[in-house]
């Protein structure tokens, strides 16, 4: 469930965006629009919030505010955890935890995977074949184990945990990637700039980048989501953002010994993924549709 | 075909040889090493020293490797650290396991989100459509752990349908074999649906955009204006199409047959591999960690050659030429 | 489209409370059932949270196999109730004047599963291969005293002769090592053997089946020494999660299973099982790095013992189930004493001891191992409480492999502030590894404590024979290490086991367990 590529059983991810540009579309744009304003609308409330956590949390996170367990109420609007410390508050910090992992380790994957994806496809010839193998032999490892290794290696904190999902998830990006600019390099207009003399490194970054752009921009969404579910899983081996720090994932991992007593303490959090996660998917699906230049010959 | 066939496999080769070349520098890198878990006061350090240079750990690490490799070419994958037993015996042991929880797993999804899908993309945007959507983004956006837990306290405690854990009643050895078999279909119930849950959106999402193509295609476009009846269309014609790119995305989620239900066999105690897996790297279990590595790589190699074969053979348009 | 989402959590969320349950929370008393109602063919089903990785006792080091262990084995001793060393193989035992020769008279009575009889040499079989630098048994180092290996002799068929280097009072303890049987491992490789995986031993119960990875099956030994047991056999099964472990406990699924200190009311109310506590031979502790300037002066050290709340502590992450330590011994032991410097909490005093060893603004990071909630929420909660007398700490949970690493780095100053982990001790008081000077760098005392005194009175306690002069001993040197506490002492847990009504015969709860005689064990229909 690790990897930035489509596993019908195992993954919590859809199909990437490789995989699913073929689809064609035929919503209204105005259906597009809503479709893509209410997740724009959720995730934005959610960034201020982690933006603001210092302002928004009533209490620091790792504080103990009440010697018991308790259900939400006024005073604790999420109720308290096991060590008696502010749910909200702790969701709120959470917050700006699992949306930079996400964004960290999404940057982090886009920057590798476009490189190579990027060097393969334009240059082709060896430096495509050994590129590839090397993809080839990342995605030979069941993913969880490939991540597990590297994190023993670094041993967990928060910086590696981003680390660790970026290094892991940028194999399908560098094929997507490829694939593009394959495509590209043929064009007239890459031929035309080689042929006034453009340095490769200017015709890579600066003219076949940005057409390749749709399905990047896709692919980031999309791992966004993939990037916070993948943290919660680590969460369940304890590798992943270790206390007292809260990430949704660790919240909802040690929720799960209180299902019985405090439920609460597990549908927060789980609550949180889903939403954050359901809104990446739809932006991802909404900006796929809005940005797919073969949109134009989606009929009927 | 026989040369492209020998073409594919001697390139496993290098790719075996770079799968363990990676994952044995990245496990000895790591910190510990497997005689950490004996820590123990009553234990003195100088011991387990000892024990580290029975097991050859006190080499430098490049001839470890070479020792390694020259085991592997003779076919021999080394001895388990924990348990003393040859490393292909341990993981034969818990291949029917996860077999039997997958292969079901695969099947029964397919099974669900193909129809789903073809009739997502046929309906599109109707409240079955997004219902569908809602549903299946919510199994993918739920972490596993948390939902395996709570379908064991709504069907094994509270109502007391199915059995929480395990792969069959274990004190219901002597029974006839159909009751065995019921037995086993009871336990495989909860993680088989579990699983099932959580991958129904990406199936189901990918087939009906493949479904969505193909409709827009000019041949179902010629085979409407011919008048063919929707039904036909859309099941004799369309369907055939939208099914072609399926085999891929098996052939990708092919890795994670061997260590992607890792959560689901811990919680549901499956003895399935991703458990032996993860607990080898927790471990340091080196030579068990190479050999899970080495044999799986191996199998999805295997894989996605089938894969790209059965791609083949179902969309004449591609040739083994390409690759 | 988002209304369907809304109803989706609704449904969880119903369906989740209703598995909250509800009702009463009032402890039932234990509910024993009647002998006279055993079932001599019923299985008893245990779980195990671990993997099971080798049935032998001279090589197995994980809590799974080591139980599964010893329904099959037996050693020359065993330990009773009150965690005395009690005859079991041997049936009596004398030691010479100069406490150097230990004789054991073996039971005459004895046959191995296969139906060979129990000898003498099967006994100096086991502790030369545990011996042998090519077995890979960590027990190795419980046979031998300050670098020389005790010598074992066989006198006769039923005699055995123990030589040791100079008295050593834990040696008797180590003889309940389980015994593995000569005819069926000489000249071969007991590490890779294949009688790891299908073991034949002594004791009440006979290897039948293990799959791998699921379960374990013992059946009663029909022979055994003891009288035949009463259960037909025990059924291991491996379920590695915690929360699953529970679940199939309340689902009936298993008879038994560990119960942490949040479920322990829950479960105590529960009709059908009984609940028991007692406490364990394992004390957790935050350790000072004493080769690290931050901790070097004791006073800093005292004030932290002084900021730290451990009744609070104790009640936050146990609810009661564990009581406050103070000194580097447990309660049920012979030599506890508890005439130490306990530091009641006193934040006043803290800071002010803070202020003459000039250490204001200290600061400095707590490491634990992950997997263990309790330790993690301990430092949590050290965090805050050192944080109201001015010290910031950080806490950082590792992989346990990656914190050995640094704790057992071959050279000091080792890399690290302050350890939080736990020690199980022996049943023998003796702490020679974790306190003497000498087992630093390499060796338990990793925090670099030195005092001369100690030194003397550990290796004073180890080779004294009489409990009672051994007792003084142990009181005096926990008095000493508690004044400079180089650790501190935080905690004594307590085991909470759940065990359902249909099983009897069980012993007294303590540290030994509830099923000391395993051969009285029965479960009702």
């Amino acid at each position: 469930m690790l990897k930035n590529k489509p596993h019908p059983l195992t993954s919590n991810r859809p199909p990437s965006p490789s995989s699913m540009e073929r689809g064609m579309n035929s919503d209204t744009s105005r259906k597009k629009g809503v479709r893509l304003l209410f997740p724009l609308l959720i995730l934005g409330a959610f960034v201020c919030a982690a933006i603001l956590a210092p302002v928004i949390a009533p209490y620091d996170s790792n504080a103990i505010v009440n010697i018991e367990t308790i259900a939400p109420s006024t005073q604790h609007l999420f109720g308290t955890d096991d060590l008696g410390r502010d749910i909200f508050s702790r969701a709120v910090y959470g917050a700006r935890i699992s949306l930079t992992v996400g964004l960290v380790a999404v940057s982090l994957s886009l920057i590798i995977g476009i490189l190579l994806g990027a060097l393969a496809g334009y240059f082709g010839g060896w430096l495509d074949s050994s590129i590839m193998r090397f993809v080839d032999i990342m995605l030979s490892f069941p993913s969880i184990f490939l991540i597990l290794a590297i994190q023993a290696m670094l041993t967990p904190n928060i910086y590696n945990v981003m680390l660790v999902i970026g290094l892991t998830s940028w194999m399908g990006v560098a094929r997507l990637v490829r694939g593009e600019y394959l495509k590209i390099r043929e064009l007239q207009y890459v031929e035309a700039a080689q042929a006034i003399g453009c340095s490769h490194w200017r015709i890579i970054f600066r003219h076949i980048l940005p057409n390749a752009q749709a399905p990047i921009i896709v692919a980031a969404t999309l791992g966004m989501a993939g990037a916070i579910l993948t943290e919660s899983s680590l969460s369940f081996l304890g590798m992943g953002v270790q206390p007292p720090t809260p990430s949704w994932g660790n919240m909802l991992m040690d929720a799960q010994a209180y299902m019985r007593d405090a439920p609460w303490l597990a549908i927060i959090p789980g609550i949180l993924i889903l939403i954050t996660v359901l809104s990446f998917y739809l932006i991802g699906e909404g900006l796929r549709q809005a940005l797919d230049p073969r949109k134009d010959y989606a009929g009927s | 075909m026989k040369t492209f066939l020998w073409r594919r496999i001697i390139q496993f080769i290098p790719l075996i040889f770079g799968v363990s070349l990676l994952s044995f520098f990245v496990m000895h890198l790591a910190p510990g090493d497997p005689t950490s878990l004996f820590t123990n006061p009553n234990i003195d350090p100088r011991e387990l020293a000892r024990i580290r240079a029975n097991w050859g750990l006190d080499q430098p690490i490049y001839l470890q490797y070479f020792y390694w490799l020259g085991n592997l070419l003779r076919g021999n994958l080394g001895t388990s650290y924990t348990t003393g037993q040859p490393v292909l015996q341990e993981i034969l042991a818990r291949l029917p396991a996860t077999l039997m929880l997958m292969i079901p797993a695969y099947i029964l999804t397919l099974l669900i989100t193909i129809p789903l899908g073809v009739i997502c993309a046929v309906k599109k945007d109707s409240w079955f459509d997004n219902l569908i959507t809602i549903f299946s983004f919510a199994g993918m956006a739920t972490p596993s752990f948390w939902l395996g837990l709570v379908l064991m306290l709504i069907f094994a405690v509270q109502l007391h349908w199915l059995p929480a854990v395990g792969i069959s009643e274990i004190s219901a050895t002597n029974q006839s074999m159909l009751a065995r078999g019921i037995d086993f279909l009871r336990h495989l119930i909860l993680p088989l649906s579990t699983m099932v849950l959580l991958s129904l959106a990406g199936i189901t999402r990918y087939q009906r955009a493949a479904m969505l193509e193909v409709l827009n295609q000019d041949y179902i476009r010629t085979a409407r204006a011919k008048g063919l009846p929707e039904r036909m269309v859309i099941y004799k014609h369309a369907l055939k199409n939208a099914l072609i790119p399926i085999v891929t995305i098996i052939g990708l989620s092919l890795p994670d047959l061997f260590g992607g239900a890792f959560i689901i066999e811990t919680i549901f105690a499956w003895p399935g591999m991703g458990r032996l897996g993860v607990m080898a790297i927790f471990q340091r279990n080196y030579p068990l960690i190479m050999g899970i590595v080495v044999f799986s790589a191996l199998l999805i190699m295997l894989g996605n050659l089938l894969a790209d074969l059965a791609y083949a053979w179902v969309d004449p348009r591609i040739r083994y030429a390409k690759k | 489209m988002y209304k369907n989402a809304v109803v989706i959590f609704l449904f969880l969320l119903v369906c989740l409370t209703g598995c909250a349950g509800s009702g009463s929370l009032s402890a039932k008393p234990i509910k024993l059932p009647d002998p006279a109602q055993a079932d001599l063919n019923g299985s008893l089903i245990l779980s195990l949270g671990g993997e099971v990785s080798i049935i032998n006792p001279i090589l197995l080091t994980d809590t799974s196999s080591s139980a599964i262990e010893g329904t099959i084995f037996t050693g020359l001793t065993t330990i009773n109730e009150k965690l005395e060393v009690v005859p079991d193989l041997a049936k009596s035992w004398d030691v010479s004047a100069d406490g150097k020769i230990w004789t054991f008279h073996l039971r005459s009575d004895v046959k191995w599963h296969d139906g060979q009889p129990f000898t003498a040499d099967d006994v100096v079989f086991t502790f030369n291969s545990i011996l042998n630098p090519k077995v890979n048994s960590v027990r190795r180092s419980d046979f031998i005293i300050d670098g020389e290996p005790i010598k074992f002799r066989a006198l006769d068929n039923l005699t055995v002769q123990a030589f040791l280097p100079r008295p050593f009072a834990p040696f008797l303890t180590h003889t309940g090592m389980s015994l593995i049987p000569k005819h069926l491992l000489e000249g071969k490789d007991i590490n890779t053997a294949e009688f790891n995986r299908r073991p034949v031993g002594t004791g009440p119960f006979k290897f039948k089946e293990w799959v791998t990875g699921d379960h374990v099956i013992v059946v009663r030994n029909d022979n055994y020494y003891l009288g035949k047991p009463k259960l037909a056999q025990i059924i291991f099964k491996i379920i590695p999660d915690e929360n699953s472990m529970l679940v199939a406990l309340e689902a009936g699924e298993v008879d038994s299973a560990g119960v942490p200190p949040k479920d322990y009311r829950r479960l105590k109310a529960k009709e059908g099982l009984n609940v028991f506590e007692y406490d364990a031979l394992t004390y957790t502790y935050l350790a000072f790095n004493l080769a690290n300037p931050k901790f070097q002066d004791k006073r800093v050290r005292q004030a932290l013992a002084y900021a730290t709340n451990k009744e609070q502590l104790v009640k936050l992450i146990f609810k009661g189930l564990a009581s406050p330590a103070y000194a580097p011994s447990v309660p049920i032991s012979w030599a506890y004493s508890d005439a130490v410097e306990k530091y009641p909490y006193n934040p006043e005093k803290a800071r002010q001891l803070l202020k003459e060893a000039g250490t204001e603004n200290l600061s400095f990071t707590i490491l634990t191992n992950q997997g263990n909630k309790e330790r993690e929420k301990a430092a949590v909660i050290l965090q805050q409480q050192f944080e109201k007398v001015g010290i910031e700490v950080n806490v950082r949970v590792m992989e346990w492999s990656a914190l050995l690493k640094i704790i057992n780095a071959p050279k000091g100053p080792k890399d690290f502030d302050a350890v939080l982990m736990g020690w199980s001790l022996g049943l023998d008081p003796d702490a020679y590894s974790i306190w003497h000077s000498s087992q630093y760098p390499v060796g338990f005392n990793f925090i670099d404590y030195r005092n001369t005194a100690v030194d003397r009175l550990l290796a004073r306690g180890r080779t004294t024979l009489n409990q009672a002069e051994r007792k003084k001993i142990y009181a005096k040197l926990w008095q000493i290490i508690a004044a400079d506490q180089p650790y501190l002492f935080l905690w004594y847990p307590k085991s909470i086991e759940a065990i359902r009504e249909r099983v009897g015969g069980l012993s007294r709860p303590g540290p030994a367990g509830l099923m000391l005689h395993l051969e009285k064990i029965f479960v009702t229909k």
